[in-house]
This record gives structure tokens, C-alpha cells and sequence, in this order.
């Protein structure tokens, strides 16, 4: 059989090359914008056909291994450049292809006029091929050449605007930030290759779970190793500052990459080691520790925040937080499965974010917006399902993802980070209500004269209707047991079934089942509630209050309330944790480890004098030193 | 202590002393009639190891040719009394520091180590034979390389030299 | 019988004899020109080409020693030829296309007479195994390139870079030449089998031994530029013409590696024999006593941590990329500590990956140096808008200097490291690892100023000759491929190493 599922990453990397070297010759943008966003579909459909193929096996024989050429052959050690098409892959392909070829048909509407225009298509390509590299390589070795691509491409689509100078910083310290990160996962990569003296998946998951026992000392090394890759591509404590910062990027860039596909890179890879981080019990706890933390004070720092595009930011950081929950919680599929939905409804808002900005002249700020939902229509009405979607009520997609993760959570009987996850659920519905009552109700409070909002084209439209659509129907992949099958569950296990042989299985009753989905409803209704009433009439934010008018008016006296006990603790808080934590600790690390280099740098300099005597003596006393090193430590 | 170990004593006594006047001198014509007893007491001590031809060409080739060329340089260069062509002396500690230490260490293998010595041989004559036999049989690629090097010596000596 | 082993001697070393050849007649076909001409160059391109046409011939003489045990004609040799014309091929290009040669007023003439005897220097040094052989091809190699770092001699800057070049050399040079003779004190012997078999056979004084080879260690690692003996690097790079800069750090570079890998592993390893050890691995059995490889360690460790640390500061382009040449070299040697067939092949791999990265470095920042006139980094602002191809070629070879997937570089450190995981020095591949992390700082601030930051002042688009552009991508093409399909140079490396000349 002529295997052609190479394809899938083939296309994306032939527009690639195509808009990358021809780019500057088309002056058409339809052409650029037509085999930028064309190859992508192609991938899709052909990622498509794998998954109807894989369903038309039986369940345990899900996978197909494409080997493309035998590419590494040192001595005993071998790695094949090989795709490996199995459910977790094509689950993962298919949201990279099918939302990814939805931003592409955005920024054909959203980069109009841009002087970057082929090159920016090439660099979404670019990044599509990595990305599909990334969950589709068979081994180590070629799922990291992916990962530090995506890096790359991420880095270069940050920078992508060079003309304002925060770009570039935006993009240099994602990169710096990532570097970390992947230096976690090249060590966990060695020492993998060391003790199973293979890159391959099967090879190393086979030997994981025959011969390690759990909780050895070398599989929780390995997977912490891991770990911290994951949690410097996934924006996890503690290295989660790149992302907000990396919004300085084109909108379509931060929907694609930094809250579709690329930060749930390191979802992927945990989920895709199950086998090893089900061996390692301190490791899955550290998981849903870090998951849960993370969740909880992003959505505390996305209260406060004022940008449309850093809130959504902190919202991924936070829903990043939600699917490390599950994780670490040995609910695997169900990490997949938000991953899918949080791809739908977060790619969703940012396209609405997108077209709001695009519509506002570059504005970002809610405070300057307002009123927009008459305006704006379209996307009104589908960031509304997306804000839904993700505060979780039901049947929206978000709700049943997130509900299972908490089931989860609440089943492996960790309930402080089963009370933390209810307490972010809430302020999920909180902040993003915010947002939206901020963005579309009340009075406008931008200049009239001067902005004209009015709806985008249809090509920026469309897409936000059919994700919308998926935003609503895509929970229905997985339901909770009590209504009825869960698809995605059923179709991953085959993925994760040498994993739960080995994690406690955990039974739930319906009584329990019914309690968590009516605490997870109630959560993010009173959080919807209460954010409606502070943001979505009115909001004046710089009314002078006379404390008499207000009194008497009694209007404000429910926001004080707010202030008083949620938004200004919250607030405190948020700005605590935002000054500490991302300012003090994580880039005092970042910016110490740089300084220290740099003064180094600036000391070992002053050797080279430019005396030639000086170096002389120099390099004797090196030999001398040498010389008496051997004598004296070496022997 | 025979003639022998006297003659060497006498020429290795000269080679050193004249050695440091080179280095320590301030004035540069010292230093180059000093170099022309440093050549010469080496020359010595080639003779006394029965190596008859490398002590002639010594004599001829230093002694007689770039000693003497040396020397022209200096004489004709002019004022060389008055400017200072003295050199300076840097970082006289470090360097006095690491020198001692070799010079330890050196000695110490010297006197440690057991060297492969050859048996003496008888020799007859001279080894100009056996030298002229070697350099076109098993030294045949080396000497030829060495005229190599010496062409580009010359050619990057001219190079440097002229004025354009 | 003498005149025949002569003969025979004289029939496999045609790719030398013809570089002499070279030599000569471009010094006596300038003659004829009074004016800077060309034909020296196009004369010395036509020596590398037929000397390279030699060596390909030579690909399948069993691997033996010729005039008298002087060298030896093997495929490690054979490697280092390949790797020499191909540099020695791409340096004239790149002087024909400078315009710091260009205007410059000087004649050519032993411009590339040099250039063909620094490249020659090179064979000999990778073929000697007679130290005697291996001192003359350092100093022919040394010679020619002290004459050529100070080719501006009106420039007070080469002048000083040249003069810095020759006390120092002329320093590591007489270290060596002491190590030698007091290995010739030790064995007897000049020649490295001998030398092998006397050290095998009869119990010696390893302090002794240590010391020579350490006096010896002074003349390899100036020509590698390694730490401790690495000070003229930068100094002599920044005042050379870069072309020669470019030479420097690739031909010299590379025989200098050739002869520490020979010397060390026929002299001091079996004679360079590998055994196979109780776990499998093919490895070259030490002396016991002799800690030579735990001080590569600590001098690759000092060479890249130095390299890489001190480079972080630099502005100017030529002085940044000495320093990264430090730092290579480091990771190179990291490579050598393990001592074993894996190892030195994953060297010679790095090298042939390094021909290209290095040298595609150079040319880009002789084009930025020529279009720009400038070698300061923070005047390089938004050039990457003005000549896309240029600066995106440059990218290339900095992200595969730095060690990222999809370039040569990855490949090469990936068998570097894998190399030494293999033989259980994880630390080493760690410090390494974190080595290229910190590379990164400086390889990415040159494309941060050249993509990131807003062009000043002038923005017009800045394009090139379509030769400057085919010599460019052919020098990116293959840093990319390479990062790819890797299979046919990791074979010729591994089938590099399998002999030492000795039958």
C-alpha cells in the first residue's frame, strides 16, 4: 500500500517554500493567501482520511508507522525519520490542520495590506509543518526537532511587526524563556537514550513499562526533565511570563500559536509519555500541583487586566493550568479532550479579539471600548459562545472538558486542588464576562467621531462562525457517563491503556457525578452574574464618584461590594503575585542568569590585554597549571 | 674529571653566560656580539658529541653568515646609540614565577628520567657521509619539504619588505 | 630498491606534489603581470582542482606509509585533503569577491602562493606520522599564514595582528619542538609506531612523558586555538583581511585537529588500533597512568566556557566570530576526551559541518563588510529588511553555530554528545549542552539586530551580484541539508577513522 499520509506535513512545508522564496514575486495577496491557507486544508483532509482509516481498524491495532528514510545510524543506535499515526496523533493533527486552516482563511482578511503579507503566510506554514512534526514523529529525536521549530516559528511570528520595538523584546524573551525549557527536555532526551538506549517511542515506552519499577529514582529524573520542557512551551509556573508577552504578535499568531496549538505542545508530550509519568507518582502530583497553581493565579491576574489580547492571554495560561490538572490527575484523555475544546473556543476569542482590534484601529484596551455588540454583530454573538464555552455552562463545549477535569481531580482525592480548580472555574466565567460586558455592553467610551467600529469581512467572519459552531457542539465528543458515551475517551484509550494498567482506578458514582456538574454550573453562573452586573450596564470607570450621589443613587453600592470583596483582595493579590513572582523571582532568575554571564564576560575579557608578552606567560602557566593538575588530582 | 668533561664544562659555561648577556643587555650591540660567543660555544658542544658536520655548518651558517648580517643590520641602522631600541621589560614577577617553576620541573625530569641512550659507536671518519646518504634516502621527503618552507620564508620576508 | 620505494612514494603523493607545482608556477606566471591580476587566482583554483582530482584517485590505495614512514596515505588523510582543497577552493573564491582584497593595492601574487602553501602545510599535517615530518608541515602551514595575517602591511592593524601572530606562534612552536625532544629522549625514536611500540614494550617515566606531551599540547592547541594557547585568536583574526580570517579558522584549524588525533591515537593508543572493550564498544586502549584524556576534558571544557562566555561581549562581527571559534573548537575536542572510533568520527563530522557553517559566517560578514562598511554589530540594525538573502543566510549559519534542529550544526553537536553518553561522560554533554545555551545569547543578538530592530537612516533595499548570491546559497544549502540528510558524511567519517596508516 502507497502510503501517503507523509503528506500531511509535506504540503504545509511545500507553501512554505513556496511563499517563502516566491513570496516577494507575488504581488497577489489571494495567491499567497490561497496556498498559505490551501495546503493546510489538504493536510486536513489527508489527516482526516488517517482518522477514518485508524476508526476502520480494530481498537488495539490503531496505529500506522510511516517510516520516511533510515536517518540515524550510529553504531548500535538507530532512528528512522517515522511518522507514527495513532488516535492521540490524529486527534492532535486534526486540530492543528482544521483550526489552523481556519486562521489561515482569517488572516487572509486580517494581514490585508500588510507589507509582510506572503512571508507571514510562509512563517504560519512554516509553523504548521513544525507542529505536525511534533505530534507526529515517532521518536524522541524528531518530536524535539519539532518542538524547537515551533519555537522558532513562534519566535519569528512574535517579532514578526519589527517596526515596534517591544516585538522584539516580546520575542527574545519567549525565546530565552523556552530555551530553559527545552534544555529540561534535551537532558530528559539523554538520559532516556543512556538508560533504554533508544529514541523511539515504542522501544522506550516498551522497556518503561517492563522493567522500571514505579516511582524509581531515574523515571521521576526523566520525567521532571520532561516536565520542565512542558512547562516552558506550555506556560506553566514558573515559566509562564513569555506568553502574555508574546501578544505583541499579529492576532491571528497568538489564536494559532499561543492558544491553539503550540502551548499545548507540552500537554502532548506528557500525554504522549504516559506510560513514563504513570511510573512516577511524585511527578504527577508535582503535575497537578504546578496545573492547579498555575490555573488559579493566572485567573486571578486576568481580573485585573485591562488588554483584551493579555487577558485572553492569561486565560490560556490558566486553561493550560486546567489540562496539567488533568494530567496530573491520570486523566489523560481528558487533558486531550480540553485541549481540543480549549482549541475551538480560545482560538475563537482571539479571532474575535482580533476582529474587535482590527475594527477599533489597533485598540486593545477595554477600558476604551464599550458598546460594541450592536456594532459588530457577528462577532458579538460568537465571542459570547466562545465566553460561554469557556465559563463552562452547559452544553457547551467548555463545560463538559471542564467538568471532566474536575471530576478527575475530585476523584484522585486531592480537594485542595479540586477547591482551587472550583475557585478558578469561577473566575473564569468572572473575567471573562468582564471582558465581554467591557468590550460590547454599556456606553461606548471611545471617541465617536474618530473610530468607526463596523463588522469585518466575511472572510474573517466565517471562520468565526464555524468555530463558534464548534465551540457549542464540540463537547459532545465527550460526554459525562451519566448522559451518555464518551467518544474521545473511548477513541484515546487504546493510546493510554498500558498507563492506567498501572495509575489507581478510580469509579464514580452518579450521585457524586450529578453534585460536581451541579458545583461546576453553579460556579459559573454566579461568576457570569456577577460580572454582568459590575461591567455589563454602564461601566464608568472614571466618574466622579460623590459618595452622596452614589448613596442616594444606589447604583454602585453592588460594584463597591465587588470592589471591596473580590475585585480589589483579587486585585492585591494578582498585583502581589504579579510583582513577586513574575517580576522579582522569575525575571530576576532570567535577567540574573544573563547578567552574571554578562559580567563574566566582561571579566574574562580583560585576559586578552593585547599584550603578546602577557599571553605568553599566560599559556606556560596554563601548561604549568595542567601539569600540576594531572600530578595532583588526576592520579 | 677528565679533559673531556672539562672542555664541556668550558664551552657550556660560555654558552650560558653569553646567553644571558643577550637577554639581560640593554644595548643591542652587546647583545649581538654576545649572541656570536652563544653560536660558537654551542658549536663546541656539538664537536665534543662527535656531530662534526652539524658543528661546521653552525659555525659557518650562524657564526660566519647571519651573525655577521645581524650585526651589519644593527650598524646600519642609524642613531643606534642614541634611540632606544632597549627593551622594556613586562611583567618581570609572572614571568620570573613561571620561568622558575619550568625550570624546576625540567630539571627534575632531567634528572629522574632514564633517557634512551645509544651505545657509542666507533666512528671512522666523519658523519658527512652518512648524513648526505640519509638526506636523499629516508629523510628525502623531510629536506625537500624544508626547501619549501624555506621559499616561503623568503617569499613572505620579501613580501613584508618591500615597499610595494 | 631505494629508487623503487622512492618511486612508489612519488606515485601516491601526486595531490602534494602538484600543490608545489602550484606554488611555483604562480610565482613565476606573476612575474609577467604588472598589474593585480587575477590569473594567480584562477591558476591556484586549477591546483586545488587537480590536486583534488589526485586525491579522489587515491580512494582506494590501501592505507599505508610512504617515503620511509614519513606519511601516510589513509582515508583519515584522504578526509582532511577533501576538507583542505574544499576550504583552499573557497577562500580564493572569497578573496575574488572581496573588496577589502580588492582595493587593496597590493599585488596577489604571493597572496595565493601562500594560500596553496598554507593548504599544502595542511596535507602534510594530517598525513605525517613521523614528528620530525609533522614539525615542518606545522611551520610551513604557520609561515605562510603570518605572512598572510599581515597582508595589509600598511594597515597598522594587520601589521600588529601579523607580528602578534609570529612571537606567538614562534612561542607554541618552540614549546612543541622541546615536547618533542624530550620525547625523542624517552624513545629514541622520532617516528610515531616506533615510538607506540617503544612506550608498549618498555616501562618509561610517565612524568617525563606527561611533560612532552604537554609541551607538545602547546604547539596543537595554538593551531586549534584552544584554551590556554588561544590568545592570539582574537587579535589576529580581527586584523587579518577577512578572507584569511576565514582560512584561519577552518584550514588551520582542521589539520591542527588532524595532527593531535593522529599523534595522540597512533603514539599513545595502540598505534591506533582500536579493541573492542567487555561492553561492546570499540575503544583505543590508554596507557595506564597516562591521564592525557581527562586533560582534553578539563582544556575542551575551559576552551568552550572561555569561547563562548567572552564572546558575549564583543560588537565587532570578526572578533565575535573568533571568539565562536574558540568555542567550536571546545566542542570538538569534547568529542576527542572519549578516545574511541564514535568519537573522532563525530569530530570529523563537526568539522565537515563546520567548513560550511564557519565559512558561510565569514562570507556573509565580508558581504555585510562590503555593502555596509562596517564589522560593528550594533551598526547592523535592520539590515535584514535591506538584503533579505544575505541576512537570512546569516541566520542560518548562526542558529547552526549555536546548535539548533534542522541545521548541520545540531547534527554535528548531536553526535558530539551522543558520543560521549555513550561512553558514559553525561557531565561533559551537560556542561556542553549549556554551553550552547549560552552561545545562543550572542549568535541571536546578531539577528535580533539585523531582523528585530528598525533599519536608521538609510532603507533602501541592498542587493548583490548573482556570483556573491550562488556562493552564498552554496554555502547555506548545504548547512541546511546537512541538518537533514546527514547519512552520507556520517559514513565517510566513521570510514575516516578506521586505520591509522599502519596496515
Amino acid at each position: 500500500m502507497v502510503n501517503y499520509f507523509f503528506l500531511i506535513t509535506l504540503l504545509p512545508l511545500i507553501g512554505f517554500l513556496v511563499n517563502g522564496i516566491f513570496g516577494y514575486k507575488i504581488k497577489n495577496e489571494k495567491v499567497a493567501g490561497i496556498i498559505g491557507s490551501g495546503t493546510i486544508l489538504g493536510s486536513f483532509i489527508i489527516a482526516l482520511i488517517a482518522f477514518f482509516q485508524l476508526l476502520g481498524m480494530p481498537a488495539e491495532q490503531r496505529t500506522i508507522t510511516v517510516t520516511l528514510f533510515q536517518w540515524i545510524t550510529a553504531g548500535s543506535f538507530n532512528i528512522s525519520a517515522a511518522y507514527l499515526i495513532d488516535p492521540l496523533s490524529v486527534v492532535m493533527s486534526l486540530i492543528i490542520t482544521g483550526v489552523g486552516f481556519l486562521i489561515h482563511v482569517y488572516s487572509i482578511g486580517y494581514m490585508h495590506g500588510d507589507r509582510g503579507f506572503a512571508r507571514f503566510f510562509a512563517f504560519l506554514n512554516l509553523f504548521i509543518f513544525a507542529m505536525l512534526n511534533l505530534v507526529l514523529g515517532d521518536n524522541f529525536l524528531l518530536m524535539f526537532l519539532g518542538w524547537e521549530g515551533v519555537g522558532l516559528c513562534s519566535y519569528l511570528l512574535i517579532g514578526f511587526w519589527y517596526e515596534k520595538k517591544f516585538t522584539g523584546d516580546a520575542a527574545n524573551k519567549a525565546f530565552w524563556v523556552n530555551r530553559i525549557g527545552d534544555l529540561g527536555f534535551m537532558i530528559a532526551m539523554f538520559y532516556i537514550l543512556v538508560n533504554f538506549g533508544s529514541l523511539n517511542f515504542g522501544a522506550v515506552f516498551g522497556a518503561a513499562g517492563s522493567s522500571i519499577a514505579p516511582g524509581s529514582t531515574l523515571i521521576t529524573v526523566i520525567t521532571i526533565l520532561l516536565f520542565v520542557g512542558a512547562t516552558g512551551k506550555s506556560a506553566q509556573i514558573p515559566l509562564f511570563i513569555w506568553l502574555p508577552d508574546a501578544m505583541a504578535g499579529p492576532t491571528p499568531v497568538s489564536a494559532l500559536i499561543h492558544a491553539a496549538t503550540m502551548v499545548t505542545a507540552g500537554v502532548y508530550m506528557v500525554a504522549r509519555c504516559s506510560i513514563l509519568f504513570a511510573l512516577a507518582p511524585f511527578t504527577m502530583d508535582l503535575i497537578l500541583a504546578i496545573g492547579a497553581l498555575t490555573a488559579f493565579f493566572a485567573a486571578t491576574i486576568a481580573v485585573t487586566q485591562n488588554d483584551i489580547k493579555k487577558i485572553l492571554a492569561y486565560s490560556t495560561v490558566s486553561q493550560l493550568g486546567f489540562m496539567f490538572m488533568a494530567l496530573g490527575a491520570g486523566a489523560f484523555s481528558t487533558g486531550i479532550f480540553h485541549v481540543t475544546t480549549h482549541a475551538f473556543f480560545k482560538a475563537l476569542m482571539f479571532l474575535g479579539a482580533g476582529s474587535v482590534i482590527h475594527s477599533m484601529h489597533e485598540e486593545q484596551d477595554v477600558m476604551n471600548m464599550g458598546g460594541l455588540k450592536n456594532k459588530m454583530k457577528v462577532t458579538f454573538l460568537t465571542f459570547l459562545m466562545g465566553g460561554i464555552a469557556i465559563s463552562g455552562i452547559p452544553p457547551f463545549s467548555g463545560f463538559f472538558s471542564k467538568d471532566e477535569i474536575l471530576t478527575n481531580v475530585y476523584l484522585s482525592g486531592n480537594y485542595l486542588f479540586f477547591g482551587l480548580g472550583v475557585l478558578t472555574a469561577f473566575m473564569t466565567a468572572f473575567y471573562i464576562f468582564r471582558l465581554i460586558g467591557l468590550t460590547f455592553y454599556g456606553n461606548p467610551r471611545y471617541d465617536e467621531h474618530k473610530t468607526h467600529p463596523h463588522e469585518s469581512p466575511k472572510v474573517m467572519t466565517i471562520p468565526l462562525i464555524i468555530l463558534a459552531v464548534l465551540s457549542v457542539i464540540g463537547g459532545f465528543i465527550g460526554l459525562p457517563h451519566i448522559v451518555g458515551p464518551n467518544l474521545i475517551d473511548h477513541f484515546l484509550e487504546p493510546v493510554f491503556a498500558s498507563a492506567r494498567t498501572i495509575l489507581p482506578v478510580h469509579h464514580i458514582e452518579a450521585g457524586t457525578e450529578i453534585m460536581l456538574i451541579v458545583i461546576s454550573v453553579f460556579v459559573a453562573v454566579v461568576g457570569i452574574f456577577l460580572a454582568y452586573r459590575a461591567y455589563a450596564k454602564a461601566y464608568k470607570p472614571e466618574v466622579s464618584r460623590n459618595p452622596v450621589y452614589n448613596f442616594v443613587q444606589n447604583k454602585y453600592k453592588v460594584d463597591e461590594f465587588y470592589n471591596a470583596v473580590i475585585v480589589t483582595p483579587l486585585r492585591m493579590l494578582s498585583n502581589l503575585l504579579y510583582k513577586f513572582f513574575d517580576l522579582i523571582v522569575i525575571d530576576g532568575i532570567v535577567n540574573g542568569s544573563g547578567k552574571f554571564f554578562t559580567s563574566l564576560s566582561g571579566d574574562w575579557r580583560k585576559m586578552q590585554t593585547g599584550v603578546i608578552q602577557d599571553y605568553a606567560v599566560i599559556s606556560v602557566a596554563g601548561i604549568i597549571a595542567i601539569i600540576i593538575f594531572v600530578l595532583l588530582v588526576v592520579k | 674529571m677528565n679533559y673531556y668533561e672539562i672542555i664541556f664544562y668550558v664551552f657550556a659555561v660560555l654558552t650560558v653566560v653569553s646567553a644571558g648577556v643577550v637577554v639581560f643587555s640593554r644595548n643591542i650591540i652587546y647583545s649581538a656580539f654576545a649572541l656570536l660567543f652563544t653560536f660558537t660555544g654551542v658549536a663546541g658542544i656539538y664537536v665534543l658529541l662527535n656531530a662534526d658536520f652539524i658543528a661546521i655548518t653552525q659555525l659557518l651558517i650562524y657564526v660566519g653568515g647571519i651573525m655577521i648580517l645581524l650585526i651589519f643590520g644593527v650598524m646600519l641602522t642609524t642613531n643606534v646609540t642614541n634611540v632606544e631600541i632597549t627593551t622594556q621589560t613586562l611583567k618581570a614577577l609572572p614571568a620570573t614565577i613561571v620561568v622558575a617553576i619550568v625550570s624546576a620541573l625540567l630539571v627534575s625530569t632531567m634528572v629522574s628520567t632514564k633517557w634512551a641512550v645509544k651505545d657509542p659507536i666507533s666512528v671512522e671518519s666523519t658523519t658527512i657521509n652518512q648524513i648526505g646518504e640519509l638526506l636523499l634516502t629516508k629523510y628525502l621527503l623531510p629536506f625537500e619539504i624544508a626547501s619549501i618552507v624555506l621559499l616561503i620564508a623568503m617569499m613572505g620576508a620579501a613580501f613584508l619588505a618591500r615597499k610595494n | 630498491m631505494l629508487t623503487q620505494q622512492i618511486l612508489d612514494g612519488l606515485s601516491k603523493f601526486y595531490p602534494e606534489t602538484i600543490l608545489s607545482v602550484t606554488i611555483l608556477v604562480i610565482v613565476f606566471v606573476e612575474l609577467f603581470f604588472k598589474k593585480k591580476t587575477r590569473v594567480s587566482g584562477w591558476i591556484a583554483m586549477a591546483g586545488l582542482a587537480a590536486a583534488m582530482l589526485f586525491t579522489f584517485l587515491q580512494v582506494n590505495i590501501p592505507a599505508q606509509t610512504i617515503f620511509f614512514q614519513m606519511v601516510a596515505v589513509d582515508p583519515f588523510s584522504y578526509f582532511f585533503k577533501v576538507l583542505l582543497i574544499l576550504s583552499g577552493f573557497l577562500i580564493v573564491l572569497f578573496t575574488f569577491l572581496s573588496d577589502e582584497i580588492r582595493s587593496s593595492e597590493f599585488k596577489t601574487q604571493e597572496y595565493y602562493a601562500l594560500l596553496i602553501a598554507l593548504t599544502l602545510g595542511g596535507f602534510l599535517m594530517a598525513s605525517s606520522v613521523n614528528l620530525l615530518m609533522m614539525y615542518l608541515a606545522l611551520e610551513l602551514s604557520s609561515l605562510s599564514s603570518y605572512v598572510l595575517a599581515g597582508y595589509f602591511k600598511k594597515s597598522n592593524r594587520s601589521s600588529e595582528a601579523a607580528l602578534k601572530y609570529v612571537i606567538y606562534g614562534g612561542v607554541s612552536s618552540g614549546l612543541m619542538l622541546f615536547g618533542i625532544s624530550l620525547i625523542y629522549g624517552i624513545c629514541g625514536s622520532l617516528d610515531m609506531f616506533a615510538i607506540s611500540a617503544y612506550l608498549s614494550a618498555n616501562p618509561v617515566n610517565l612524568i617525563t612523558l606527561l611533560i612532552a606531551i604537554f609541551l607538545m599540547l602547546a604547539g596543537f592547541g595554538y593551531k586549534i586555538s584552544a584554551v590556554p594557547f588561544h590568545f592570539w585568536t582574537p587579535d589576529v583574526y580581527e586584523g587579518s583581511p577577512m578572507p584569511v580570517t576565514a582560512l584561519l579558522s577552518v584550514s588551520s584549524k582542521a589539520a591542527g585537529f588532524a595532527m593531535l588525533i593522529r599523534f595522540f591515537l597512533v603514539a599513545f593508543q595502540n598505534a591506533g588500533h582500536p579493541t573492542i572493550t567487555t561492553e561492546g564498544l570499540h575503544q583505543y586502549i590508554t596507557l595506564p597512568g597516562l591521564h592525557w584524556p581527562e586533560v582534553i576534558a578539563v582544556i575542551a571544557v575551559a576552551t568552550m566556557t572561555l569561547g563562548n562566555v567572552v564572546a558575549i561581549w564583543q560588537d565587532n562581527l570578526k572578533r565575535l566570530l573568533a571568539y565562536s571559534s574558540i568555542a567550536q573548537a571546545g566542542y570538538m575536542l569534547l568529542a576527542f576526551v572519549v578516545v574511541s572510533p564514535q568519537g573522532i568520527s563525530a569530530m570529523l563530522t563537526y568539522l565537515a559541518v563546520y567548513l560550511f557553517m564557519n565559512l558561510g559566517a565569514f562570507f556573509a560578514a565580508i558581504l555585510i563588510s562590503n555593502k555596509y562598511k562596517t564589522e560593528n554589530i550594533e551598526e547592523m540594525k535592520g539590515i535584514g529588511y535591506r538584503s533579505p538573502l544575505l541576512c537570512v543566510s546569516m541566520a542560518v549559519f548562526m542558529l547552526s553555530l549555536s546548535g539548533i534542529p534542522m541545521t548541520a550544526g545540531f547534527i554535528g553537536k548531536f553526535y558530539i554528545f551522543s558520543a560521549l553518553i555513550n561512553n558514559g561522560y553525561i557531565w561533559l554533554a551537560i556542561i556542553g549542552l549549556m554551553n550552547s545555551v549560552v552561545s545562543l545569547y550572542y549568535y541571536i543578538k546578531i539577528l535580533k539586530n539585523m531582523f528585530l530592530i528598525r533599519p536608521q537612516g538609510d532603507t533602501g533595499a541592498v542587493s548583490f551580484g548573482a556570483g556573491y548570491s550562488v556562493l552564498l546559497l552554496a554555502l547555506a544549502i548545504p548547512t541546511i541539508v546537512l541538518g537533514i540528510f546527514f547519512g552520507p558524511l556520517t559514513k565517510f567519517a566513521e570510514y575516516s577513522v578506521q586505520i591509522f596508516g599502519l596496515k
